[in-house]
């Protein structure tokens, strides 16, 4: 930022100035160049986050308009641009499904997994931010080992276990294996967040007479309120985006969305077309979270960012 | 906190994830020393699946393919996510959440959707629109590449599908790294007659440090892993030496006639191994770090 | 863009609204109940409710049937359910359900190429005391009685026909006009009519097989080494036949047509080549006869009045077809806990007369003498089932065919040469019958 040294307009020398026509221009000139670079480089900038946004949305497009054009030109080659939209293939697909049954489905286990992995969560995410020893250190070192685990070295053992125990194929089996799966992330991001928090709050609490169960339940979640939202949304699109848990442990009852989807791949018109209305109908919801939420999920990566 | 107060707290989650995960665990490692399939007990065979595993050139290019990936994606996605985190600090408060709502699609979508949506844009027989605008642009010149079977454009599409879903990670976790730039350094470098280039290299991307250890942390145990995008984009894997890891697992432990359960799971051990070899940096300075503080 | 507080929860709200809404547009209402024909399922109504699952691939061949078995038998105290999944969905989930000493379905759609190696290893019940009791409610002797034994092994019926699926030729009769061509009988034929689609400009890779490597190629390959005389083990039993001069024939004249086809045919399945002729990429293709009907539906593609029918062609003149017969129908589990007098009612009625007439032209029905004459490819159904090679009803068929598919799959794309690919094969087929 440059500092004018006369007002504008007044050419007359002053005293004491080294105002030369001649430094005079070479200041203006160096003034537009840097205003041009700046131009330039903000529509260059401009232009690399538009085609970055478009390239980023375009398949989701481009599947869009599939499942709205007639079925005879949805997949034709060379593809079409000019048509008259329909909304058949999403009342075939309600209609003809139980596509209501899987998106239910979806919806109960993330709703589920969601609600308990916050109860079971949150006390362990303080505990761990607040007691510094080996202990902690070592729950730390073991969740994150187990997040970075391949899910068939716990699914596939999981699938007879719920076979023997007769909950195959219900959600409550497919949410319980989300909360075990996604412990990990819940409790280190709740973690960072806790963290953030002072600790002398907990003292000056705990010095008036709370235990510290009471100082959890009075004054740190009221305090991470933003923090559990955070949390809750992420915990709840893991469960409208997982496929592999989902594929193995459940089977009629307890399809979900991502699952139905994949079974579709190798069908033929129409039904491959009631496919990509299904995919439309699965991204909406999500995607309208992540634009409401947007900021409890930019703020639960930053946590993750600062704390490291 | 006292020791009574830490573990009454963190038991419940505890038990939820060693009690679901562990005892899984367990019956995974008891498997891979047998030979088994669902719904019978297994016989004992020691060490041999795990030979088998070793000896197969299969696994050792499914481990090669995979780790390529990785490395290209990480890469790729390190650079190109902290250029775009640069350009998005300096929107302002009407275009930043656009922008960020917009980025955010890949990444909340289910892979194997997005992935199968991604695998129309490339085949020509669904309206392949990729195809369509590279001939439109280039008048036929290039042909038409064989996304489906040939091994290197199938690897361009499955490392531009990765990509595309993993670059928002990147680029937010950068992006929430650069609001904690100090800028009184910035301004000094400045002043000292840095160049914008010389800024980011010497004043910002040290500053971020810990940062992108993260994300190289995250994408390598994500990428690594990758499954459910490669049922769509890859139908040809095998063929192309384009399997990646966990797809050799499930395509050796389901798909291929007899369900081979033991050595899937003796393949997910090594694996494991694996992986914790390459988190062994991590968890070190993880650990220094918390010795210091 | 801060969206506030109170609209985000009037988003939340119309949300809600909506899906609640649209829940009462009849979500799931035409389930299976849309084109179904609805015969007399009378079963005794079990004391509690029953659900029934139903596993059967989609192609309008099959969905009349399961169509018609859903919304006939659903009533009282029994729901059948049935969900949509592709044909490799099936595969999949019939080896799922049959593995343990529980399945999820109680009935599954099976087909003569899997029914033997399935009934011997005890995974589906024998029918023939049902068939017995049910021949006159359900008219079930007008099935006939070649494709009853197709589904039969040992003596014992597996699995009740439905329908028979034959590979038929479908082609593009307005370019054959204007190119002056003939439907093909011979593969040199075959090859010169594509050459002739080639040079007139009209078509670039005018061939369309499902050669999916991962799968229908080996139906393929089985398809030519058929017509060539030899079946995948000589008749003794014991000897494979993939390092004879007809195996390899076979394969080189698979790779004859490799320039007439798509360089990425080796990832198309059934549906993918019906997609080629739906967009006018190819001219010919040769598919079971089930998914044949498709093509002539305008609600699927601009071309609809444009294919005609025809027998497919024979690998040499004076052999049979390349060609498989294969036939399809339902069987019942091992493993399910449902009273299995109910679920043959479901069977039985599922290829009722009535169900049957109503699959024309869709399906060919297992049934002897109805009317095919609203079916535009009847006649070349017809064709194809009298010149087609006699199936190999044996148990070690999809063994050998799991265990050779990579292999051929290798050749095909140049991997392997053509030797080396009859060896590995012929090891791996002695492999699978020693463990037989």
């Amino acid at each position: 930022m440059t500092i004018d040294l006369k007002p504008a307009g007044d050419t007359a020398p002053r005293r004491g100035a080294v105002a030369t026509a001649a430094s005079i221009a070479e200041r203006d000139a160096t003034r537009a160049h840097y205003r041009s670079r700046r131009r330039t480089v903000a529509v260059v900038s401009a232009l690399v986050l538009a085609a970055t946004c478009v390239l980023m949305v375009f398949p989701f497009i481009w599947a869009t308009l599939s499942s709205l054009k007639p079925t005879d030109v949805a997949f034709s080659n060379p593809p079409v641009f000019v048509f008259t939209p329909t909304f058949q293939p999403y009342v075939d697909l309600w209609q003809t499904t139980n596509f209501y049954l899987y998106l239910a489905n979806t919806l109960i286990v993330a709703v589920i997994s969601t609600l308990v992995a916050l109860v079971v969560g949150l006390p362990c995410a303080y505990a761990l931010s607040r007691y510094g020893g080996v202990a902690s250190l070592v729950l730390l070192v073991l969740a994150l080992v187990f997040r970075a685990l391949p899910r068939f070295a716990v699914v596939l053992p999981m699938y007879e276990i719920s076979k023997s125990l007769g909950i195959y194929d219900t959600t409550y089996a497919l949410a319980a294996a989300l909360i075990a799966i996604n412990q990990p992330f819940t409790i280190w991001l709740l973690r960072n967040f806790f963290a953030e928090i002072p600790r002398e709050l907990d003292e000056a609490a705990m010095v008036d007479g709370c235990t510290r169960f009471s100082v959890l339940r009075r004054i740190m979640i009221p305090l991470m309120g933003p923090g559990i939202l955070t949390a809750g949304i992420f915990v709840f699109l893991f469960a409208f985006q997982e496929y592999l848990t989902a594929a193995v442990l459940t089977d009629v009852s307890a399809k979900t969305v991502p699952v139905f989807i994949a079974t579709q791949i190798g069908q033929n018109l129409p039904l491959l077309q009631q496919a990509s209305a299904a995919t439309v109908l699965l991204t909406l919801p999500v995607v309208g979270i992540a634009f409401i939420a947007q900021k409890y999920l930019v703020a639960g990566l930053a946590s993750g960012a600062v704390k490291g | 906190m006292r020791r009574r107060e830490f573990w009454l707290l963190v038991t419940p989650s505890v038990i939820v994830m060693f009690g679901f995960m562990l005892v899984p665990l367990y019956r995974t490692v008891r498997w891979s020393f047998q030979q088994v399939e669902y719904g019978a007990p297994g016989t004992e065979v020691g060490l041999a699946n795990f030979a088998a595993a070793m000896s197969d050139l299969r696994l050792g290019r499914a481990v090669l393919f995979t780790l390529g990936l990785t490395v290209v994606v990480t890469a790729f996605c390190l650079v190109f996510g902290y250029i775009l985190a640069t350009l998005i600090n300096v929107l302002g408060r009407r275009w930043r959440p656009v922008v960020l709502g917009i980025m955010l699609i890949p990444y909340v979508l289910p892979h194997v959707v997005g992935a199968v949506a991604f695998s129309w844009l490339f085949d020509t027989n669904f309206g392949g629109i990729v195809n369509f605008l590279v001939n439109f642009v280039s008048g036929d010149a290039l042909g038409e590449p064989l996304w489906f079977i040939e091994p290197w454009p199938n690897r361009l599409i499955v490392a531009a599908n990765a990509i595309w879903f993993m670059l928002p990670f990147a680029m937010l976790m950068i992006l929430a790294g650069l609001q904690g730039v100090s800028t009184e350094t910035l301004e000094a470098a400045e002043i000292d007659g840095a160049s914008p280039l010389q800024r980011h290299l010497h004043v910002i991307i040290p500053s971020i440090r810990g940062v992108l250890g993260f994300v190289l942390l995250i994408f390598t145990m994500d990428v690594l892993r990758i499954f459910d995008s490669l049922i769509a984009l890859s139908p040809q894997a095998v063929a192309l030496g384009n399997e990646s890891i966990m797809l050799y697992i499930y395509n050796v432990a389901f798909r291929e006639g007899a369900v081979n359960l033991g050595l899937g799971s003796a393949i997910s051990v090594l694996t494991i191994l694996l992986i914790l070899v390459l988190l062994y940096p991590s968890i070190r300075a993880l650990v220094k770090e918390a010795q210091a503080a | 863009m801060r969206v506030s507080r109170s609209s985000r929860i009037l988003a939340v709200g119309l949300l809600t609204a909506s899906l609640v809404g649209l829940t009462a547009c009849g979500a799931g209402s035409r389930t299976g109940a849309e084109t179904a024909t609805k015969v007399a399922c009378d079963f005794q109504n079990p004391p509690q409710a029953t659900t029934i699952n139903v596993l059967a691939y989609n192609s309008s061949a099959v969905d009349p049937y399961s169509n018609t078995m859903v919304s006939s038998c659903t009533h009282d105290n029994v729901t059948v359910k049935h969900d949509p999944i592709d044909f490799a969905g099936q595969v999949q989930k019939t080896t799922a359900t049959l593995a343990g000493d529980t399945g999820t379905y109680d009935v599954i759609e099976t087909y003569s190429f899997v029914v033997p190696d399935l009934a011997k290893r005890g995974k589906l019940l024998p029918l023939d005391d049902l068939f017995a009791k049910y021949k006159d409610t359900y008219k079930l002797d007008d099935i006939d009685e070649n494709l009853r034994k197709a589904m039969s092994y040992e003596g014992k019926l597996y699995g009740l026909p439905m329908q028979t699926q034959v590979l038929t030729m479908v082609y593009r009769k307005d370019l054959f006009e204007k190119n002056n061509l003939t439907p093909p009988t011979t593969f040199d034929e075959l090859r010169d009519v594509s050459k002739k689609l080639q040079d007139s400009g009209d078509m670039k890779y005018p061939l369309a097989l499902p050669w999916s490597a991962s799968s229908d190629i080996s139906t393929a390959y089985k398809a030519t080494l058929n017509s060539l005389g030899k079946n995948f083990v000589a008749d003794d039993g014991t000897t494979p036949n993939f390092e004879t001069p007809e195996s390899t024939k076979a394969l080189e004249e698979m790779k004859s047509l490799l320039p007439f086809m798509d360089p990425q045919a080796t990832t198309f399945d059934q549906p993918k080549v019906q997609q080629q002729l739906y967009n006018g990429s190819a001219a010919i293709g040769i598919m079971f006869s089930g998914r044949m009907n498709d093509l002539v539906q305008q609600k699927n593609t601009k071309l609809y009045d444009k294919f005609a029918f025809a027998a497919p062609p024979a690998v040499e003149e004076g052999g049979k077809q390349y060609g498989a017969l294969s036939v399809d129908g339902w069987s019942i589990p091992f493993n399910t806990k449902v009273d299995k007098d109910l679920l043959f009612q479901l069977l039985g009625s599922s290829v009722s007369e009535d169900a049957s007439k109503a699959s024309i032209p869709a399906a060919y029905p297992a049934r002897k003498g109805l009317d095919q004459s609203a079916s535009p490819y009847a006649a070349a159904a017809e064709a194809a089932i009298a010149g087609a090679p006699p199936a190999e009803a044996q148990p070690w068929v999809p063994p050998i065919t799991s265990a050779t598919t990579d292999i051929i799959g290798s050749v095909i794309l140049g991997k392997q040469s053509v030797e080396e690919g009859t060896k590995a094969m012929q090891a791996a087929a002695e492999k699978v019958l020693a463990e037989q």
